[in-house]
């Protein structure tokens, strides 16, 4: 094995309803991420994204095709193995209030990945950590750490997924719309951190359509239609130069005040 | 047609008294498509909230909201039946899941018409049906139920059911919230057009600076209950004064900023 970490080849993600109708939600997507690599997936409601991520780490099962994470075939893993890949990596999910344990306060809900892992014992080291990277996330003082999921705001809640992400340093990090619930002063804070563990050498793929965290967090992006793969290239072609034609109507809908600036 | 002055709405809980708008002065315009701009807690749903009539009833309210000249704020409940609907309309934020799931899109419009028109039966159902397609849809539309829609139809739909009373004012919240940007813009182009083939007036609240700077022609920045600034989109973009706008346009223009720098 080459030194990819993260290789999935012609990945098809099938669901069945219970009528028995089935729909195809991701169709023969191949891609693979080398270590520090950030690539974007963007496309509208539906053209397979998320379920894309999932697949990637073995949360939803492929019909056709497989993953390798580290070199790794999740296919023919056992659990205990699988766990241990798992652990190398982060994932943030498109939705903050089911993600984080309602019963743990902000805090504690960061520090969770670190007990769990057993990695580090120090219990003083893991809340400095945990507080470390809140704070980077713009979040401090003690009302907010001692907050329990359901009292924080879905900016905030979004925040902590992040932290409790990055918690074990992960060498690969997958996010499903880090930014959707920023404010526009949180964001900036939100891809600061994230460019500075993809400038670390983390490997980084988001769902995204925040086209700034696109076009300056990520070196590449695959635009995604119905399941299928539309358009792939550099950030810089795909923004500034898209062929496609969903492509092209994908970036002029996205608002911007490049139209407007002098 | 709407002129809001010195407006303070204060909340009382428990003891602890927030201004949630504070001392906002403002005019509407009959036919212009404003965007009220601010982050949470910055009072934009609270100001919709007062133009409906609709703030806790132990709420402190100073000011005035004139409507066409009379004040909303001291307005009887019948008079503000008459208002709601038929003047001012709202797109509630979350719209999309502002339907009763139980019941057929027609169901929702025509209940509309019954209470606030007076239309019933055929009459009903008819005006049900050119109201989808005014904003796009399909007349059929009206037999389905909520969920057998996607996210931009419940959306056109809920304009739609906001439109039923034929309003000369429309606040949408948050209207494109939860549905992808190619979808987005079509609802804005369809809040564009209904403006003018409906001669309506338009308030767009939105967290969105570029979003409200692409549609509307004038934005009001909100922050903490206060006005920051207003302005046409290109006077705020280019030439932004209060220092929370300059926040929020470097912000946005984070990308080329750290390309420069």
């Amino acid at each position: 094995m080459d030194k990819k970490i993260l290789q999935a080849a012609g990945l098809t993600v099938s669901f069945r309803s219970k009528k028995g109708t089935v729909h195809k939600a991701v169709i023969n997507i191949s891609l693979s991420l080398a270590p520090g690599e950030k690539l974007a997936l963007v496309g509208g409601s539906g053209s397979g994204k998320t379920t894309l991520l999932r697949a990637l780490v073995g949360v939803v099962k492929p019909e056709e095709g497989n993953v390798a994470l580290f070199g790794k075939d999740l296919s023919i893993l056992a659990a205990s193995d699988l766990a241990k890949v798992r652990q190398r990596c982060g994932y943030v999910q498109q939705d903050p209030y089911g993600a984080i344990p309602p019963g743990l306060s902000a805090l504690e809900a960061v520090c969770e990945p670190a007990v769990i892992a057993g990695i580090e014992r120090n219990k003083e080291k893991i809340r400095d950590r945990a507080e470390a990277l809140l704070a980077e996330l713009g979040l401090r003082g003690d009302r907010i750490l001692r907050s329990r999921a359901v009292s924080l705001s879905g900016g905030q809640r979004q925040r902590v997924q992040i932290a409790r992400a990055l918690m074990l340093s992960p060498d690969i990090l997958l996010c499903d719309e880090p930014t959707s619930m920023q404010d526009a002063s949180t964001r900036g804070e939100v891809i600061d951190v994230l460019e500075k563990y993809a400038a670390s050498g983390t490997a980084m793929i988001f769902v995204t359509h925040d086209l700034v965290l696109a076009g300056h967090a990520a070196e590449r992006i695959m635009v995604m239609k119905e399941g299928r793969l539309c358009e792939e290239g550099s950030s810089e072609q795909i923004l500034n130069f898209p062929e496609d034609p969903y492509t092209v109507k994908l970036i002029s809908s996205i608002p911007s005040f490049e139209k407007l600036a002098r | 047609m709407l002129d809001i002055r010195d407006l303070t709405v204060r909340y009382n809980s428990m003891g602890r008294v927030t201004a949630a708008v504070n001392g906002i002065s403002l005019s509407i315009e009959k036919g212009s498509f404003t965007g009220i701009v601010g982050e949470s807690g910055s009072g934009k749903s609270t100001l919709m909230a007062a133009l409906l009539g609709l703030l806790p009833q132990r709420t402190e309210i100073t000011g005035e909201i004139l409507y066409k000249g009379t004040d909303i704020l001291r307005m009887s409940d019948s008079e503000m039946r008459d208002l709601r609907w038929k003047e001012i309309s709202l797109v509630p934020q979350g719209a999309q899941n502002s339907f009763t799931p139980v019941m057929k899109i027609k169901r929702h419009i025509e209940e509309v018409l019954n209470v606030h028109s007076g239309k019933f039966g055929e009459d009903a159902e008819k005006e049900a049906a050119r109201l989808l397609e005014d904003v796009g849809l399909d007349a059929g539309i009206k037999e389905r139920y909520p969920h057998e829609l996607s996210g931009g139809q419940k959306q056109r739909a809920a304009i739609a059911l906001a439109l039923a009373c034929s309003p000369a004012l429309l606040l949408a919240d948050e209207p494109t919230t939860a549905l992808d940007v190619i979808i987005q813009a079509e609802i804005l182009e369809l809040l564009s057009g209904l403006r003018k083939s409906k001669d309506l007036s338009i308030i767009l609240v939105t967290h969105d600076l570029p979003l409200a700077a692409m549609v509307c022609d004038r934005l009001v920045v909100m922050k903490d209950g206060r006005m920051a600034e207003s302005g046409t989109p290109h006077q705020l973009v280019n030439d932004p004064q209060h220092p929370h706008t300059k926040d929020l346009i470097r912000e946005m223009f984070w990308q080329r900023n750290k390309k420069d720098g």
